[in-house]
């Protein structure tokens, strides 16, 4: 138990390191030096000692916006096995439970946006209410694959201690296509490159930068800290199915975790260097592919079980 | 259960989709050669003990289906200079979501058959069953004559593998005459596609209708 707040501070503490490395990964591709890894500590520091501006055409909804939506992305966090050791909290169905505290957080970043009254804030509600429906298709798919593989349905079950090796030993090659799926959601939840540019200028653009274009002092702070949770936990995710190793020290599985989470992030900053953003109407597409792998993944699976 | 030849046939599966939702005719191409080598070197996995003869056959089956009918069909677009949109009737959200069903499908209908071969590898028949299914979608689904043709092709394939299916002794006979079949149906094809293009200045297949006596 005590290990498992641990790791879960661990998480907490190390999410915006990881997601330091994403800039470092970038700039070695651009040739720059780049900023320092520790940036984002440094960035949340600065935003902290600010104060907010509030407009005065806002609501209260503006205002705990941001805070549930840290809430929510730090309790998932408790239900994730991080480094194959069982979560601090843990019931049957909690995955679904989990998917819809993700739905909670995006609900409230959204309505924090439309509270603005702001043209551009809307439109990036709009596609940001858009294309996380098509990826929670893939998700749920690939649930309902861990379900039949396991039956169980908890996170604790298929990602904790030997279980994703399980994964590789009934599903073989199959996994692959899982893991494809899984980066696919990843990137688009997220808002990283092939969906959306977290390093653009320009409003009409945008999905998740423009929602925030409003917030500013530590209320940007808790949403740039619950994005980093966020990219954790999908990337502790694949990671665990990368590695799936058990070393049987939990310090050298922290490692072993940790080199995972690390492939990811640099895979995520090598997918942002050499691709450019897609346009609009090719997004759903972009999507659609994890979903049909998913499917694809769960029909051969299921195939190979008879 | 055959971990490297489910492997090798769940890459055919996977190819089906990626020539559904590809939408220039040279990915297409590349699509259908990479699936005519997978599905060639498939029979290499099942045979326990291999013939020095069944050896050359299978590489024989490979360079023809892999690069030399892909290898005519890409020739062929460059020369004529073919439009390169397969101008589809359905479109391809919806082509991948037939795709996806039409796996399901034939991995139910497998097993209705009572066949041996589902001992040696689970997945050999349901990968059969959907490529003659896919081949059959495109030539209805594409109005481009070169992309029929790959229909065709892919229609082949699945042929090939329903043949590996059921016969595992003559198997080398069969397939042989079905590849001569192939490369002489693809030639007249290609001849046929001539004659549309210079009649028409286009492969498109709708423009036949205004043909008349």
């Amino acid at each position: 138990m005590n290990e498992s707040v641990i790791l879960w501070a661990f998480a907490l503490l190390t999410a915006p390191f990881f997601a330091g490395v994403i800039f470092k990964v970038k700039a070695f591709f651009g040739g720059r030096k780049g900023s320092p890894v520790l940036i984002n500590y440094y960035t949340l520091f600065k935003l902290f000692k600010k104060g907010s501006v509030y407009s005065t055409s806002t609501t209260f909804i503006f205002k705990i916006g941001p805070v549930v939506s840290l809430g929510a992305t730090a309790t998932i966090l408790l239900f994730l096995p991080i480094a194959g050791h069982t979560p601090v909290i843990s019931f049957n169905g909690d995955v679904i439970f989990i998917l819809y505290l993700f739905g909670l957080a995006r609900f409230f970043t959204i309505a924090a946006a439309m509270d603005t009254a702001s043209p551009f804030e809307g439109m990036g509600a709009a596609r940001e209410a858009y294309f996380p429906i098509i990826c929670e298709a893939a998700m749920f798919m690939i649930l309902i694959l861990f379900y039949r593989l396991t039956g169980d349905l908890s996170f604790s079950a298929y990602f904790a201690g030997a279980q994703p090796f399980g994964f590789w030993q009934t599903g073989g090659p199959t996994m692959f296509f899982v893991i494809i799926a899984f980066f696919i959601i990843l990137l688009t939840e997220n808002a990283r490159v092939p969906v959306d540019d977290p390093a653009t200028h320009l409003e009409l653009t945008m999905i998740h930068e423009v929602m925030v274009l409003d917030h500013s002092g530590p209320d940007l702070g808790f949403i740039e800290m619950g994005a980093f949770l966020k990219l954790f936990f999908y990337a502790s995710i694949v990671s665990r199915m990368i590695l799936p190793f058990e070393l049987g020290h939990p310090l050298l599985n922290l490692a072993l975790f940790s080199i995972g989470v690390l492939i990811v992030y640099v895979a995520v900053g090598v997918v942002e260097s050499v691709t450019a953003r897609y346009r609009m109407d090719r997004v759903p597409k972009f999507v659609l592919t994890s979903f049909a792998l998913a499917f694809f993944a769960t029909v051969i699976t299921l195939e190979l079980l008879k | 259960m055959n971990l490297p030849a489910d492997t090798i046939l769940s890459m055919a599966l996977l190819s089906i989709l990626f020539s559904f939702g590809s939408s220039r005719l040279p990915g297409l191409i590349k699509v259908l050669a990479f699936q005519g080598v997978v599905v060639c070197i498939v029979p290499l996995f099942l045979d326990q003990e291999m013939s020095t003869g069944g050896i050359v056959f299978t590489i024989a089956t490979l360079a023809i289906r892999g690069f030399i009918i892909p290898g005519c069909i890409y020739l062929a677009i460059k020369k004529v200079a073919i439009g390169r949109e397969v101008e589809p009737i359905v479109g391809f959200h919806a082509s991948m979501l037939v795709g996806l069903l039409l796996i399901v499908g034939a991995s139910f209908a497998s097993h209705r058959f009572d066949i041996p071969s589902s001992s040696i590898s689970v997945l050999l028949l349901p990968t059969a069953i959907s490529l003659l299914g896919a081949g059959m979608f495109l030539l209805m689904a594409r109005r481009n004559a070169i992309a029929m043709v790959l229909g065709y092709i892919m229609m082949e394939n699945g042929i090939y593998l329903v043949g590996t299916t059921f016969s595992v002794r003559a198997r080398h006979i069969v397939e042989f005459g079905i590849l001569l079949d192939v490369l002489a149906g693809v030639m007249i094809m290609a001849v046929i596609l001539q004659n549309i293009k210079q009649t028409f200045d286009d492969v498109d297949t709708a423009r036949l209708r205004t043909l008349k006596e």
